[in-house]
């Protein structure tokens, strides 16, 4: 028989723990146990007899040490979650708490993991998770900051202006849109770094280089480092404004044409396989509705769907669009969470309104939400009411429906960082959806 | 004791946040941490506790003493680079990159060792404080510290270039030792690099190469000198891949490029008895394929190499064609012409990688010289008689092929292609005629050739020639088949019945036939009226071959071959012994000239002079006498007597062809006009002009004065008038 060389011995407050130097080699060289093995130091891990002296909280430490032997995260009732945390940020190993903290995301497994009071004086705007599983909450003037450990940060203003919407560039950035104040070069656009708040720096717009005030709208980025954002300037200067988001400067505005609306847009949605935008103005923000597709390279606008002239029955009012590019399709939905479907690659302007019952016909609350879509690997989720609908397959059929007792209504909702971030219009209450681990076996 | 207002019993004390319980906390901490780092430089870590060490500094983090920390790790390490550079400064002559390299490989592991230890503040505090992180500090801080030392920035630069200037110059340096300080440049940053080393080098290199390619050029020839340069290259290319980053390569080489190659295109080609032409002329396929991949490395290169060797094959070619004594054999002429495109086309395909660009010079160049003789088609077209007649015997299919393709290349060169045509009829009939072509396929093959080359139109005269021959021999076998019986032991005679058009004209006196045949030529005449109504025939007896038994004197029986008039002539003797000259013009009625030549063909070629002259000479005269030669003998029993042709036209000859062409040019020319003019009504004198050359150009280069001329004819037929306000404009008349 041989002799294991590679085991390891810890004490870690008082209490002994043994492990493998395989085990330990899973944490990573950028973690305190990949550091430590490292030849520069010389601790060899196969002398068994030293054991290496640790002072930590033993009970945390055979969590994590769990984590790095089986890959996954029992947090015992009797460890709260923040202290686990802390340990794990110690010892190089919060990453790998993240990643085991729950299931891959899957839109019909998803369970209520908590629901967190926000103290905002007003109705929310714009809830926006974020690549990591934190998230950001817009409301008024206001934008409130949490990581994925759902720990809040300091919260986030662009000259207390009203935020119009917020985006999150990557774990540490989140742009901010706000309207403009008058005669000041305040609102407009910013990017505020998530963990501290602070203002990193304001995106400008310059109209025949001159810099003007603006109202930001609408947001949206893409992996060319490109920020666009829907813009109202004084002078009738409306349009889609394009900056880059490493330097923050302009590179190029897209102006509404007559006739059409760019600069009000409620969403953008860029389309990476196309290279083009898409920009939905909607009802009630106009009178109509307008979806265009925009072509940055040769400025033009590709496809485009108005509602201009069509009979005033608003039953079929569309109230958000999403585009899908599998499919070559925009999906939209009108105030009864009907779904209706363009196709991207004809102009003729036709929603083929999909046939499934108006489930929500007659039974209005009191203080109704307008329907919101979202689409998250070939999962499509619509909001309404107190109630999220998940719709699969081809022809998206209802698979699920998430509903929390309180709240209200929900204003917003969104995914990322495997999970789904649900406001409520009352009270600020926001819920977060998560996917539990898979089975064991 | 008193009590006063100074005296307190209590304090209030404002709220802490934080309870540090030692005040010196973070002092003592830092202490630890720095004597750590003390210990870490001075390879004396052994000692050090991993875990304690990483424990303090997550502490003063956690306490907020991440500034403390951080400040302290800049002096700290700085003191110890400053150490460093000391030791670096101090090093002597070549061991100061040696010890350069040593500094470097202890500060990078230190910085990791450090790195290790301050782990937690590199993950929390420097993000959040936007500060640089411990790796990219500890670069920076070498950078600052040691490599742009006033004492050794500059050293370090002479250093590495002096090593690399004796590389050059052939001695063996450590490559492993550059290659480190080098890539510890890189980890420095691309700007390091680039500012530090990168560009001094190339501002070394250029001028090395200046100085290097003058005295190269002054005591070299020019492919000794493109050797040279293509090793400098070489070694270079080969230098970044030792130690240099690959970016700098395609740098590098254009420094090269430029200094030793553009800066001196002109001397190099032009150089004195080894330049481009000198190449040219020895075929030297290496030296010019490497002067050719040479030169494609700087701009305007190879269009230096392509306007020397234009100009070369022009002049050269120029000379060819225009050399007298050139044109006397027209076989060797254009022998001469394919031999000269063979070298140019195994040239570029050997050294100038089949460049397009080269092949266009090439056949811009031929298109030009050989149109300087206005021969040319008449010259090509006895060449491809020639092969047809002889030449191709014994020679295999795709040999035969090989020679037409390329007897096709220099055509197309051609701007008259209609003279040639006029050429290549009549060298086609006669050999029909004379039943000489060697091989149909080939004969078939070119006109195949011709046809793509200018369209159907081109040859169809030509076919037509063909199609007569195969009829011909249909008709003679009718004929044969339907007198069979009253034609038994009598000449045999072989009729070819050509189509007026399709042939050479030809001047038709019929001579006077000898009654055997004349009878025998009235049968056929009217066999072949009757069976085609509506046609006409007229015998081209100047033209024809016959083949006569002949018995002389002395009993000797010999067949000859001979042409129809030297027949009429022999058949003469028969009945006499002797004849003279103008007895025979009589009763032949053979054209002077004609008669002359047949004579003499009879009467003056040794070996084959069946006839005897009085008196003896040379030229016929015409008072000359003829006698049978009863002393003829030859070793053969068939005597092929040939007539005395000139095979190269006579300048009259000459003279009449070219007036035929154009006349022939004339209708081509019209139709042209009236084509273009149908499709755009109204045009001016300059556009017309241009447009009826580019039309013709597939056939024949149009004479402006010419196209002028049928303009004016076809305004006085009506066809076209001149506009009434305009005089420069024509017009179409529907």
């Amino acid at each position: 028989m041989g002799v294991q060389k590679d085991r390891v011995r810890f004490n870690v407050g008082g209490k002994i723990f043994e492990t493998t130097a395989t085990t330990l080699a899973i944490a990573g060289r950028d973690s305190l146990f990949g550091a430590m093995f490292d030849e520069n130091w010389d601790l060899q891990p196969n002398v068994t007899s030293t054991e290496h002296f640790i002072d930590r909280n033993p009970d945390c430490f055979a969590v994590l040490l769990d984590l790095l032997r089986t890959g996954e995260l029992y947090i015992p009732s009797e460890i709260p979650e923040k202290l686990l945390y802390r340990e794990a940020l110690f010892y190089g190993l919060l990453d790998h708490v993240r990643a085991a903290r729950c299931g891959p995301f899957d839109g019909n497994r998803l369970h209520l993991e908590r629901s967190i009071m926000g103290r905002a004086p007003g109705d929310g705007t714009a809830i926006r998770a974020g690549p990591d599983g934190g998230c950001c909450v817009a409301h008024g003037s206001m934008v409130h900051v949490y990581d994925w450990m759902l720990e809040e940060h300091p919260p986030i203003s662009l000259d207390y202006q009203r935020v119009n919407d917020a985006i999150w560039i990557d774990s540490e950035s989140i742009v901010i849109s706000a309207c403009e104040r008058l005669g000041r070069d305040d609102g407009g656009m910013g990017l505020f770094s998530a963990s501290t708040g602070e203002l990193r720096y304001k995106f400008h717009v310059t109209h025949d280089n001159q810099v003007k005030s603006y109202t930001g709208g609408a947001l949206s980025f893409n992996s060319d480092y490109k920020l666009f954002s829907s813009c109202k300037g004084r002078s009738n200067e409306y349009g889609i404004g394009v900056w880059d988001q490493v330097t923050g400067k302009q590179i190029d505005f897209f102006y509404e044409p007559p006739g059409w609306s760019l600069g009000d847009a409620d969403k953008l949605q860029w389309l990476h396989g196309t290279n083009c935008l898409l920009v939905a103005t909607l009802f009630p923000r106009k009178d109509n509705c307008y979806i265009s597709l925009l072509d940055f390279r040769d400025k033009n606008m590709v496809w485009s769907w108005s509602d201009v002239g069509a009979p005033a029955t608003d039953e079929r009012r569309v109230r958000d669009a999403i585009a899908m590019e599998e499919t070559n399709s925009v999906c939209v939905v009108n105030e009864y969470e009907d779904l209706g479907f363009m196709d991207l690659r004809s102009s003729a302007g036709i929603v083929r309104w999909s046939s499934r019952s108006r489930l929500m016909k007659g039974k209005m609350p009191d203080e109704p939400c307008y329907p919101k879509l979202a689409l998250h690997e070939g999962q499509l989720f619509s909001s309404m009411n107190d109630s999220i609908s998940v719709f699969c397959g081809p022809d998206w059929v209802l698979t699920s429906r998430l509903r929390n007792s309180h709240g209200g209504s929900i204003c917003d909702f969104s995914i990322g960082g495997d999970r789904l971030f649900a406001l409520h219009s009352e009270e600020n209450v926001f819920d977060i959806w998560e996917t539990r681990s898979p089975p064991i076996v | 004791m008193s009590s006063g207002p100074k005296k307190r019993n209590f304090q209030i004390e404002a709220f802490k946040h934080k309870v540090v319980v030692d005040p010196k906390y973070a002092d003592k901490t830092w202490k630890i941490l720095e004597h750590a780092i003390h210990e870490i430089y001075n390879h004396n870590a052994s000692g050090l506790s991993f875990e304690e060490l990483y424990r303090n500094a997550y502490n003063m983090v956690l306490h907020k003493f991440g500034e403390k920390l951080y400040s302290g790790l800049v002096s700290t390490m700085t003191f110890h680079l400053h150490t460093m550079s000391k030791s670096i400064e101090a090093a002597h002559g070549a061991s100061f990159l040696e010890e350069l390299n040593i500094k470097w490989n202890d500060h990078t592991k230190a910085l990791q060792m450090i790195r290790d230890i301050l782990m937690y503040m590199d993950r929390t505090f420097i993000p959040s404080t936007h500060k640089t992180p411990v790796h990219e500090l500890g670069l920076n801080l070498w950078r600052d510290n040691v490599i742009h030392s006033s004492k050794i920035q500059p050293r370090l630069l002479n250093t590495l270039l002096d090593l690399i200037l004796r590389e050059r110059t052939g001695e063996v340096i450590n490559r492993g030792l550059m290659r480190n300080i080098i890539k510890m440049l890189m980890d420095l940053g691309p700007s390091v690099y680039q500012e530090d080393f990168e560009k001094p080098f190339l501002e070394v290199s250029a001028e090395f190469y200046r100085a290097e390619s003058l005295e190269f050029i002054e005591c070299s020839d020019c492919g000794d000198y493109l050797k040279k340069a293509e090793r400098r290259l070489n070694e270079e290319i080969e230098r970044v891949s030792h130690y240099l980053d690959a970016k700098t390569e395609v740098k590098i080489t254009n420094v090269v490029e430029k200094e030793m190659i553009a800066n001196h295109m002109p001397r190099l080609v032009h150089m004195e008895n080894s330049g481009l032409v000198k190449m040219l002329l020895d075929n030297k396929f290496e030296d010019l394929g490497r002067i050719y991949n040479l030169f494609r490395r700087v701009p305007d290169g190879l269009s230096t190499i392509r306007d020397v060797m234009t100009s070369h094959i022009r002049d050269t070619g120029k000379q060819l064609v225009t050399d007298p004594e050139k044109s006397k054999n027209p076989v060797e002429f254009v022998d001469t012409l394919l031999e000269k495109r063979d070298k140019y086309d195994k040239i570029i395909s050997l050294a100038f990688s089949n460049d397009k660009t080269f092949q266009n010079a090439l056949n811009a160049s031929f298109e030009y010289f050989i149109n300087l003789n206005p021969r040319s088609p008449e010259y090509i077209s006895l060449f491809v008689d020639d092969k047809l007649r002889r030449g191709l015997k014994g020679e295999k299919e795709e040999d035969i092929e090989i020679i037409l393709d390329k007897v096709m290349m220099l055509f197309r060169y051609l701007q008259e292609k209609d003279v040639f045509e006029k050429y290549y009829k009549q060298h086609l009939a006669k050999r029909l005629l004379s039943g000489k072509t060697v091989s149909d396929d080939a004969e078939r093959s070119l006109i195949v050739k011709l046809k793509t080359e200018c369209g159907y139109q081109f040859t169809s005269k030509l076919e037509g020639m063909f199609t007569d021959m195969k009829t011909s021999q249909d008709t003679m076998q009718g004929f044969y088949a339907a007198h069979a019986a009253e034609l038994g032991n009598g000449p045999t005679l072989v009729v070819h019945v050509l189509t007026t058009g399709s042939w050479p004209t030809q001047s038709s006196i019929t001579c006077n036939l000898p009654a055997e045949l004349s009878a025998l030529c009235e049968k056929f005449r009217s066999y072949y009226l009757g069976t085609h109504t509506g046609r006409r025939l007229s015998w081209q007896t100047n033209m024809g071959t016959a083949d006569l038994r002949a018995t002389f004197a002395n009993g000797q029986k010999y067949e000859l071959n001979v042409s129809t008039y030297q027949m009429c002539v022999l058949m003469l003797f028969n009945n006499t012994d002797s004849l003279s000259y103008r007895e025979i013009e009589q009763a032949t009625e053979i054209p002077s000239s004609d008669l002359k030549r047949c004579l003499q063909s009879l009467a003056c070629v040794k070996g084959k002079n069946v006839l005897h002259k009085e008196p003896m000479s040379k030229d016929i005269g015409e008072d000359d006498a003829f006698s049978v030669n009863d002393k003829f003998t030859s070793k053969l029993r068939k005597v092929k007597i040939g007539t005395v042709v000139a095979q190269k036209e006579t300048e009259p000859e000459k003279q009449e062809t070219r007036q035929r062409v154009e006349e022939d040019r004339k209708p081509q020319i019209e139709a042209a006009i009236v084509r273009i003019m149908k499709s755009r009504r109204v045009l001016d004198h300059n556009n017309i002009i241009a447009e009826v050359t580019k039309q013709l150009q597939s056939r024949f280069l149009a004479n402006p004065g010419e196209i002028k001329k049928r303009i004016e004819s076809l305004i006085e037929r009506d066809f076209l008038e001149r506009d009434d306000s305009d005089r420069r404009l024509y017009r179409y008349l529907a």
